[in-house]
Order: C-alpha cells, then structure tokens, then sequence
C-alpha cells in the first residue's frame, strides 16, 4: 500500500491510538464529564489554530496569532466598561484588519508571510503593553458577568465555550467547501500558478486568508480573556506553538493544498491528549513546550509536500 | 577520443534517445542540430553526467567508463559552459572559477588570495580576457561572463590527465556579431587544448565552426555531416523529416474564417525585452499560429493577450474595446481562455477534482452569493466530460491522476464552458502521445466551427502548417513574415524556417 494514499488517515488514526493508550494508562481520562472538561478548557487554542488554518492552507502561516490574542485581552478589559458587549466587535475588527495588513504585505509587497506576521505581531505585542501600561489588568466582574456571562454557562451538560467552538467549527467548514472562496482558496494552496493563470483574483483570496485568521485570533483572545477576567500583554504566550501544532498534526502541510479545518480540529484533539498524558506522566510544565516542539519537527517532516519545494529550503 | 555507442535513454513514455552513435576525435568541434524535442539536450546531458545512459556504452580513449554526475564528469575531463550562465553573479571572478575546487590554495584552512588569483589570472589568458580576476562577477558584460564561464572549464585542463571535452549550449545567443567572432576564434585557439561539442540554433555559425555536424530527430542521429559537405537547406531537410500527413491535422476540416468580424487586434504593441511592434487581427473561426525559435517572443504575445504580462506600448483591442488594464481577471471577463504551455502547473490545479477545475474561472456562474452550488458544477462537469470524451473515473477524480490528455482537455473544457470564443494555445500538444495529440486537434477544428478564433503556438512547425490558416514568422521579438494557409495552399516547412533563423 503506497504511503501517499494512506497519508490522509495518519491524523485521526494517531488521534484514537493516543487516547487509547493514554485511556489504558489512565481510565480515569475516558470519563465523558472529564473529557468534555477538557475539551472545553482547549477551545481558546481551538479557535486560534482554526483561522491559523487559513493561512497555513494556502502555504503561508501566522506567526502573529499569540500576539493578537494578547492585544485583543487587553483591549476586551480596557474597554469593556465603555463599549459593554460591543467590545467584542472592536476585538473581532482590530484582529481582522491586523490580519489583513500581514496579507497585504505577503501578497502586494511580496514579504513572505512568516516575516509580515511576525512583525505584525510585534505591532501587535507592543499596543498590547501600551495600552494595558505593562500592567496585569482585571475585569470588573459585575460588567464582565452581565455581558458575557452567556460564553461560560452550561446547557444540558455541554459548555457553552464547547458549543461556540462547533458553531465556530461549522462556520469555517463552510467557507471552506460551499463558498467561492474556500473553492478559490483551495485552488490557491494546491496550485496557485495555475490559479492565477484561471482569473482569479489570488491577492484578495490571501488578504482575506489572513483577515480570516485575524478575527480567530481576536475571537480566541476574547474568550480567554473573559475566562480568566484579565489582560495582560502575556497573557496568551504559550499559544502560538501548540496552534501550529494543532494544524500540522492534523494533517494540513505547510506547502498547504490539502487538510482544512475538520483536520484542525482533530489536531487539537491529538494536543489535549498529548498535553493530558504529559499531566498524567507528571512531567513539569517547563519541559512540555521542549515536547511540542519535538512534535512539530515531526509533524512538518511528516506531512509537508517535498514535491512543492524545488529542492531549496532556506 | 570520446566515443558514445548504441546509447539509449528512456523517460516515462519517451524514447529519448535511439541507440545513438557519437564521437569526438581530439581537437575536433563537433556541431551538433536539431529541432526542439529531437534529443539533444538529453544527449549533452548524458554527456556531462546528469543523467545515466539506460544501455550502450561511454568510452574515453577505448576506455568503457561510467560518469555517474556532472563532478565526475569534469574529473574525466568533460566540461560545459551553461546556456543559462552558471557562474554564481554575486561571488568574484576568481571565486568562481575555482568554486567547489578550492582547496588547492588552502593553507590551515585559510584561502590564499593571492594564489588562487594567479592562478585565476592564467585561466583568464586563455581566453584573452584581461580582467582583476577579484572583481564581482556581476559587473562583467554578459560576453565576458561566457569567456569566465568557458575558463572556468578550461581550469580543468590542470586537475585531469587527458584530454578535454567541452560542451557549449547555445553560447551564442545572447552575444553580438563582433563578440561571437571573438568567440569563435578564441574557441578555434583552443581546439590544441580541448575538444569542442557546439550546439546552437543558429545553423549558419554551426556550419561555420564546426569540422563535423550531427544532425538530431527524434532521438535519433539521423545524419553526420562534414564540414565541406554542409549545406543549410540539407540539414534543415533531415531536422524536420518526414512528410506531412494531412490527414493527421484533419486540413479536410479547416475552414475558410469570417474576415469581416475582428476578434482581438493587436497594433504596434511592444513590450520590452520580449517583442517588438507586433500587428495583427484574431477572426472568429481563423487559427493564427506565431511561429519562431525558443525565445522569439511567441509566449510572451500570447500571456499580453491575456492580460498576464502588461505591453510597453502600443494598443490591444478586444472585441472592439481597448484593453487598458492588464490582468489574467480581466482577460477571463472579455471571454479569452488561456491553455499554458506548463500543463501541470498552470493549467490543471493538481490536488482538485476535475469538476472543481473546469469551474475555477467561473466559480461566479456557479454561486449565489458567494456560496456554491456544487451541483450544478457536477452536471456541468459531467456534460463535458462526455462531450469531450475525458477518460476520467468520475467528476470527482483528483485531476493530477488522468493523463497528460485528458488533463489538456479539462483545461479546454474550462475555457469552453465557460463561453470563451478567444483561445490562445501554448503548446497544446506538449507531451502528448499521437492519439491524444489528435483528439486536440479535432477539438480545435470544433472550436473553429464554432466560430472561436484561436492564437496558437505550436509544438513542431509541421503543427504549425497543418493547423493554421494564418502563419505569422518572429525572429528575435519581430515581426519577420505572414503566410496565409489554405488547405492545399500552405506554406513549405522551408520557407519557415527560411525567415526563422
């Protein structure tokens, strides 16, 4: 059987050997509640490394999501009082409109993306540490509950943060494979030449690639920060590796084309188990980023399309 | 000296290379000619060591040898200086001459100047050119990057007992008449310390260089002609071949085209480096084919139509509008379709199904606002699969599976569906095996029926001929000639190639 054929399968394959081999070690870590627990906990890193999905599927990444969602905590708690649930516009705009800058400057400037997203996020990091004065902001609890209480209750036992994430799921997935833009972006990520050689307008289709990514990083800033009651330019640090692992892993390659968001969402499943098992083996937190980093070498050396390269990586 | 024997060469579907014969004697210039595609840059290839010979032997002085890539090549003495310079612009002359060879001039790991540029200088002297071996080699003119490249060859002369054989691709053209004199007579200097391969377009430099000629087709060596003995209109002959089978461009077909109506126009366009003031009217039903050698600037006329590459000047009128912003976009809304030469590149996106491919120029057509309807793209597929004859699985098939055919014809079928009566074909034939070559050409004679006026560039002139009712000759960006080709009345492959070289 040729590997190329069976390549699609890896992720959700290592998604059940994993829980069943942490699930054996540990029985406890099959409990419905508790695994709904868990899941509900990842959803900020869900949604960030859903949009990252977008710009990893047409070949470029996001280096500025972690920065954003830093940015996007501080303006949720700085201007909760003033605009109330309104906020959340403001954090949803502030990221598209970064995201779609980085696009712009990948896409009319020819910087590579992993270049203008990085220094995006730097813009990003530094409006985060003006604005909030360097400081650890809190929310007032009062405002926070009675605009956003609706983000953490729980209906019929399932989390309303776990029910967004669907929604959010569904919404992606949609664009994804019924619109004129999934449709565009695909052709993008699989052979932009000849995309460009079809008409179309493959400018717009990056700049709104990353706008998209913007608004997720925003949406999972929001929600981090409303569960946590805060802002504080580092509050989200930690999150920018697991999301680009959460993509690869789930079987979307950096040379992009294939994989999506279903396959996000897997990859997401695969960290929360690999990160409950590393619990479970008690090993210390400052170690588990050097294991990540290690399952991202391998995911990338995995998955990507040598094909696509030419024979030179730089 | 060198000697190749019954060599063949297979790639997947082409027989490369025929059980060819070749030798070069010391201090002889071998010319070696032939159309596109007929081999020859297989054979250099061989040669110097990039690809491996699938049977027959390579000997040097009666010697059987193996040259498994082009460094051992060059330890057998075997050098080639690259039609596309190899010479790295932004390191110094004397840096590159000895690149990858520098160890000669180290000491304790440190690189001694001022040895390698002695040494650098002596390799200079052999082609007469005077320049600080330390200087960049970017700011050298492109003439004296070509005599830095052939002396870099020549540095081999130290490093291999033996003789030398040094390939030259196509060294001429980019010079000017006085720097390929020099050239030549730089080149003729050294037949005492090297053997020369010349291959070149240009027939009438390989006549003058070389003392023998090999002239290619198809893979073969189909004749060896002596320096004496050559003649232009012989070996152009024996390049092209065979006699033209009409049938096989289904001439019977080809219909006379509506003159009164004008399509597209081009008039007095240029752009710059690639064509100059280039004129001419596209009728509905008229195949207009742009003929010339690799470089002529047929692509480039073709990508302007388009909308892929913006003119300098001059004025292109589609459909009686002036086209005053340039885009692939915007060529695909006044109804021109686009069939790239790089089939897997830009033609087929490989990695989406067929279905997916035939509506991505016209995803609009298929969604309201912005959502999809993949229906509609399923029956649309479906129609034209039968209506062209795809050999596909189903709709839903990964388009980079089918064959080279097929997927030409997902591309014809893109444009077509989507209503465009402009098509402009860059190599439609392209790798092609004959039946697949004649489906497209019997889809072409369609299209003219239906009255789409079709811009082609040809795979082999006979094509060319065959096809078109119209024939416009480029040389070097300009326009040289115009043909007109009514079945029975067309132009002889002679009088093409007459205005082409």
């Amino acid at each position: 059987m040729d590997i190329e054929r069976l390549k699609p399968h890896f992720p959700w394959v290592t998604l059940l050997a994993l829980g069943a081999l942490v699930g054996t070690a540990n029985p406890n870590f099959l409990d419905p509640a508790g695994l709904i627990l868990l899941m509900a906990d990842i959803v900020p890193l869900f949604i960030m490394a859903l949009g990252m999905t977008f710009a990893i599927y047409i070949g470029g990444i996001d280096l500025s999501v972690q920065q954003l969602a830093n940015m996007v905590t501080v303006i949720a708690t700085v201007y909760l009082a003033h605009f109330g649930v309104g906020v959340a516009l403001v954090a949803l705009l502030a990221g598209g409109l970064t995201g779609m800058i980085s696009g712009y400057v990948t896409s009319r400037l020819y910087v590579p993306s992993f270049v203008s997203t990085l220094a995006m996020g730097f813009v990003a990091l530094s409006i985060a540490k003006w604005l909030s004065g360097q400081r650890a902001l809190h929310m007032d609890a009062t405002l926070r509950d009675i605009n956003f209480a609706w983000m953490f209750g729980n209906t019929a036992g399932v989390p309303h943060e776990l029910a967004i994430a669907v929604a959010l799921l569904v919404l992606a997935w949609f664009l994804q494979t019924r619109t004129t833009f999934g449709r565009s972006l695909k052709a993008v990520g699989a052979g932009e030449l000849a995309a460009v050689a079809s008409g179309v307008n493959v400018d717009r289709i990056k700049i709104i690639a990353f706008g998209i990514s913007g608004v997720f990083a925003a949406m999972a800033g929001l929600i981090f920060s409303v569960k946590l009651s805060g802002g504080d330019a580092h509050l989200a640090n930690g999150f920018l590796l697991l999301a680009i692992v959460a993509v690869l892993v789930g079987g979307t390659p950096l040379t992009g084309g294939v994989g999506g968001v279903l396959n996000t969402a897997i990859g997401t499943l695969i960290v929360m188990v690999i990160r409950a098992a590393m619990v479970y083996l008690e090993i210390d937190a400052t170690q588990q980023q050097m294991i990540f980093g290690l399952v991202l070498i391998v995911a990338i050396a995995l998955t990507i399309d040598r094909s696509k390269l030419r024979g030179v990586v730089k | 000296m060198y000697e190749l024997r019954q060599v063949d060469k297979h790639f997947p579907g082409v027989h490369a290379l025929k059980s060819v014969d070749f030798t070069v004697k010391r201090g002889e210039i071998v010319g070696l000619v032939g159309e596109n595609g007929a081999g020859k840059s297989t054979l250099m290839k061989l040669i110097y060591g990039a690809y491996q010979p699938d049977g027959g032997t390579i000997s040097i002085d009666g010697r059987t040898v193996r040259i498994q890539n082009p460094r051992r090549a060059m330890e057998r003495g075997i050098g080639m200086v690259f039609q596309e310079q190899s010479l790295i612009t932004n390191l110094t002359v004397m840096e590159n001459i000895f690149l990858g060879y520098e160890s000669q001039f180290v000491t304790y790991g440190v690189i001694g100047w001022r040895a390698m540029a002695d040494a650098a200088r002596r390799q200079l002297a052999k082609v007469d050119l005077d320049i600080d071996p330390a200087v960049v080699t970017s700011r050298l003119s492109f003439a004296q990057r070509q005599l830095v490249e052939l002396s870099k060859v020549l540095a081999l002369e130290e490093r291999v007992d033996g003789d030398l054989v040094i390939l030259l691709d196509e060294p001429t053209s980019v010079l000017a008449r006085e720097e390929v004199d020099l050239l030549f007579r730089i080149v003729r200097d050294l037949t005492e310390r090297a053997s020369f391969i010349f291959v070149s377009h240009r027939m009438e430099e390989v006549l003058e260089l070389s003392d023998r000629i090999y002239v290619m087709k198809d893979g073969e060596v189909v004749d060896v002609v002596a320096h004496d003995d050559a003649e232009i209109d012989a070996i152009q002959h024996m390049m092209v071949g065979r006699d033209v089978d009409r049938e096989y461009y289904r001439e019977q077909k080809q219909k006379p085209y509506d003159g009164d109506r004008v399509l597209a126009s081009f008039e007095n366009v240029s752009l710059a480096g690639r064509y100059r003031d280039i004129s001419f009217e596209l009728h509905p039903g008229e195949v207009l084919c742009l003929v010339g050698t690799e470089g002529a600037g047929r692509e480039a006329i073709l990508r302007t139509l388009y909308g892929l590459d913006s003119p300098t000047s001059g004025s292109v009128t589609i459909r009686g509008e002036r086209v005053n912003r340039f885009s692939a976009r915007g060529g695909v809304r006044r109804g021109v379709g686009y069939v790239p030469r790089e089939r897997k590149v830009e033609g087929i996106v490989n990695g989406m199904s067929v279905y997916e491919n035939i509506t991505l120029s016209q995803l609009r057509n298929y969604a309201y606002g912005g959502v999809l309807r993949i229906r509609g793209e399923k029956a649309l597929a479906r129609s034209w699969i039968e209506r062209l004859g795809i050999k596909t699985p189903s709709e839903n098939t990964d388009c980079g599976s089918l064959s080279g055919g097929n997927q030409q014809k997902v591309v014809l079928a893109k444009w077509r569906s989507g209503g465009s009566d402009i098509m402009l074909l860059d190599h439609p034939t392209r790798g092609l095996d004959i039946g697949a070559k004649e489906d497209v050409y019997d889809m072409i004679r369609e299209m003219s029926d239906a009255d789409v006026g079709i811009l082609l560039v040809a795979d082999t002139l006979e094509e060319a001929i065959g096809l078109s009712h119209t024939i416009i000759v480029l040389k070097d960006g300009q326009f040289q000639k115009r043909f007109d080709g009514a079945p029975g009345a067309k132009p002889s492959l002679y009088d093409l190639v007459h205005h082409m070289i």
